[in-house]
């Protein structure tokens, strides 16, 4: 017998016709922090501000002025205007004159800009997905995290974060900045991956 | 003879380890409990997580024939070990058939349990620990000795001797910060260019075939992505439904842990890369573990399989905070390791952790899974009596109080006895030597009996 089989068979058990809805049931009016539905975008960004989340954020009314935000950004925090930037066709429109672009993730110098699909008011993640346009590993290379979240994007809960459409390689939720307590349960910042996570709002379309 | 007691003596009078384990401890109990505060419906979100992962074990078999069938479907390879030693063969067989010179492990409790680390060295594969406490361990050539924090018997000073000596270039400033960032410089390069990633799952999807990850550091992710494979070692009871699903189970998986809402980083793999995708691994395999496993299901140990691995109950454990985690010898330590370790290491060979607990229900009150901790540890007791594993002395013992105390008559004498005997070795309210009594005695005063036995004592009021 396969170990496959030999598993399976010890776990054979009456199997339920209802289990569907006995799963479905499981989900029914889950607990959860409250949010307040009719100010999404302040209750989001108070969780940003968290000292567990401790990202900034920035707001734009269109994408063409995007670029003078990420400048803004880079130059307060004393870095070049040097970016990583993903191809997506959104970000590929904005006049980036002035900065020094790279497909490819550098060393820790670099910063990155990624588009998050959406944002989540209960927690301040950011979600993000894989594709040919969204590149993973530059998000987690960088140590300047900065990243568009279009203000309609954000949604109240972690059920929410689920995208519709086929799955992608990743699917991932980012909550603040590469963070450890692993010595002597001190927090230090930027253990492995972005030390500094920027959120730019889009308020326009 | 487990070696538990010589452990756990040797911990006992290690002034550091107990510093160590407390600094950590301390924090992790005082940010849960406040990430409890601001959750007002707490209780009720750990009925449903418990619920959830009821219903997941009643049909174990069942999901975990959906999750294959999805992983598969998104490309992925899926495996299945009865025992750590199959596990280990799987995966060191992935390895070999990759090329692998180096592999990035991404800490994984499932891992340690199956003795990965051990097979990989045995195979001449280098292993690149990506978790800051796992490199720590991994330096030291330790093993781990909690569940979140591995390193938390180390203190600061040992920790920054350990860079200094075999760090290429380590810290300057003597502080926590600098050390990690010692840290960061030399895994990064190590890390990225490793052939496969290593991983464990928090969960695995059903409905996706998608496997979940959390971490602080971001390791999972710069471990999981570069390589051209990705390994994934999990047990058969991480399995839900759907997301949706896990969604609760995340929300109390970081408070109880850590305090924080949720993890900096929450993955969802879900097969390779695909076409077109800049990045992600060519090949994904799942190795599905039982390990013992669908006997514990079978064994009246259904409920230890909701756990999730948070670590709360080692927190909150009294015996723990003394003696820290390698005094429990096994892969899991505190009281959930108490329950775990005797099923997967056997009873006679750990028979005395159920032993290593007061019973004071402390980590039954803050599992977020709600886990009788407490009655399963109990059960082991009662079956190791039963397999006749306990000591003579014990035996002996035991057996000359219960034959005393089903003769009512003769248990007031000798209780009567006994305390005004122990009266007279008293010295103003405690008695600093016992005979026979001297296990007691050496660590702590024994109390000196109030005055005469409560039946004693009932009677004369009785009377008035």
């Amino acid at each position: 017998m396969s170990a496959r089989d030999a598993i399976l068979a010890r776990l054979k058990g009456a199997s339920s016709p209802s289990l569907r809805a006995e799963a479905d049931a499981l989900l029914v009016a889950p607990e959860r922090p409250a949010v307040d539905a009719a100010a999404l975008e302040a209750e989001f960004l108070a969780r940003l501000a968290l000292p567990s989340v401790s990202a900034t954020h920035d707001a734009i009314e269109d994408l063409s002025a995007l670029p003078d935000a990420v400048a803004r950004y880079l130059a307060a925090q004393d870095e070049p205007p040097a970016l990583c930037l993903p191809p997506d066709p959104r970000l590929a429109a904005c006049d980036w004159s002035g900065f020094t672009l790279h497909e490819r993730p550098a060393s820790d110098g670099a910063a990155v800009l990624a588009v998050a699909r959406r944002g989540i008011a209960e927690t301040g993640s950011l979600i993000f997905e894989t594709g040919p346009q969204a590149p993973m590993l530059p998000n987690f290379l960088a140590l300047h995290h900065i990243v568009l979240l279009p203000v309609e994007a954000i949604h109240p809960y972690l059920e929410d974060a689920p995208l519709a459409g086929p799955q992608p390689r990743a699917h991932y939720w980012i909550t603040g900045v590469s963070g450890t307590t692993d010595i002597e349960g001190t927090y230090v910042r930027g253990a492995h991956g972005p030390r500094f996570l920027h959120v730019i709002l889009l308020r326009g379309c | 003879m487990t070696g538990f007691k010589t452990r756990a003596d040797a911990a006992l009078a290690d002034p550091v380890l107990k510093l160590a384990v407390e600094r950590t401890a301390g924090t992790a109990e005082a940010k849960r409990a406040l990430a409890v505060e601001a959750f007002p419906d707490f209780e009720r979100a750990r009925d449903r997580a418990a619920a959830i992962k009821d219903h997941v074990i009643t049909h174990l078999g069942h999901y975990l024939e959906r999750f294959e069938a999805n992983a598969i479907a998104a490309g992925a390879q899926v495996h299945w070990a009865r025992t750590a030693d199959e596990a280990c063969r799987i995966v060191i067989g992935i390895c070999k058939a990759a090329g692998a010179r180096t592999v990035a492990r991404s800490k994984s409790m499932l891992g340690e349990e199956i003795g990965l680390p051990h097979a990989l060295a045995e195979a001449g594969i280098g292993r690149i620990e990506t978790d800051l406490a796992e490199h720590i361990i991994q330096l030291a050539d330790e093993r781990p000795s909690h569940i979140i924090w591995p390193a938390m018997h180390k203190t600061r000073e040992q920790v920054s001797a350990l860079f200094r000596a075999k760090h290429r270039a380590p810290h300057e400033e003597e502080s926590i910060a600098a050390m990690a960032e010692s840290a960061r410089r030399e895994l990064r390069s190590r890390m990225l260019g490793a052939d496969v990633g290593i991983s464990g799952a928090n969960f695995l999807i059903a409905d996706t075939g998608a496997v979940c990850t959390v971490t602080n550091e971001g390791n999972a992710e710069l471990s999981l992505v570069p390589p051209r494979v990705h390994v994934v070692t999990a047990g058969i009871e991480k399995i839900v439904p759907s997301m949706g699903h896990a969604i609760p189970l995340l929300r109390l998986l970081a408070r109880s842990a850590t305090g924080a809402a949720l993890t900096q980083y929450t993955t969802f793999y879900t097969g390779p890369k695909r076409p077109g995708d800049r990045d992600g691994p060519e090949e994904m395999h799942i190795v599905l573990v039982d390990n013992g496993r669908t006997a514990m299901r079978e064994e009246g140990l259904a409920e230890m399989l909701r756990c999730i691995r948070c670590g709360a109950c080692m927190n909150h454990c009294v015996v723990f905070r003394q003696i820290g985690g390698h005094a429990y010898g096994g892969t899991y330590p505190g009281p959930m390791g108490a329950v775990l370790t005797p099923a997967l290491d056997g009873l006679e060979r750990s028979r005395d952790l159920p032993h290593a607990c007061t019973l004071n229900g402390k980590c039954q009150e803050v599992c977020p899974v709600r886990i009788p901790l407490p009655t399963l540890l109990r059960g082991w007791r009662e079956r190791s009596w039963r397999e006749g594993l306990e000591p003579v002395s014990a035996r002996w013992g035991v057996g000359l109080w219960a034959s005393i105390a089903r003769r009512p008559r003769l248990y007031r004498v000798v209780a009567a006895l006994a305390a005004g005997s122990l009266r007279l070795l008293g010295n103003r309210g405690w008695i600093a030597r016992l005979p026979l009594g001297g296990g007691w005695t050496r660590h702590r005063d024994m109390p000196r009996p109030e005055g005469r036995t409560f039946m004693a004592q009932y009677r004369k009021e009785k009377r008035r």
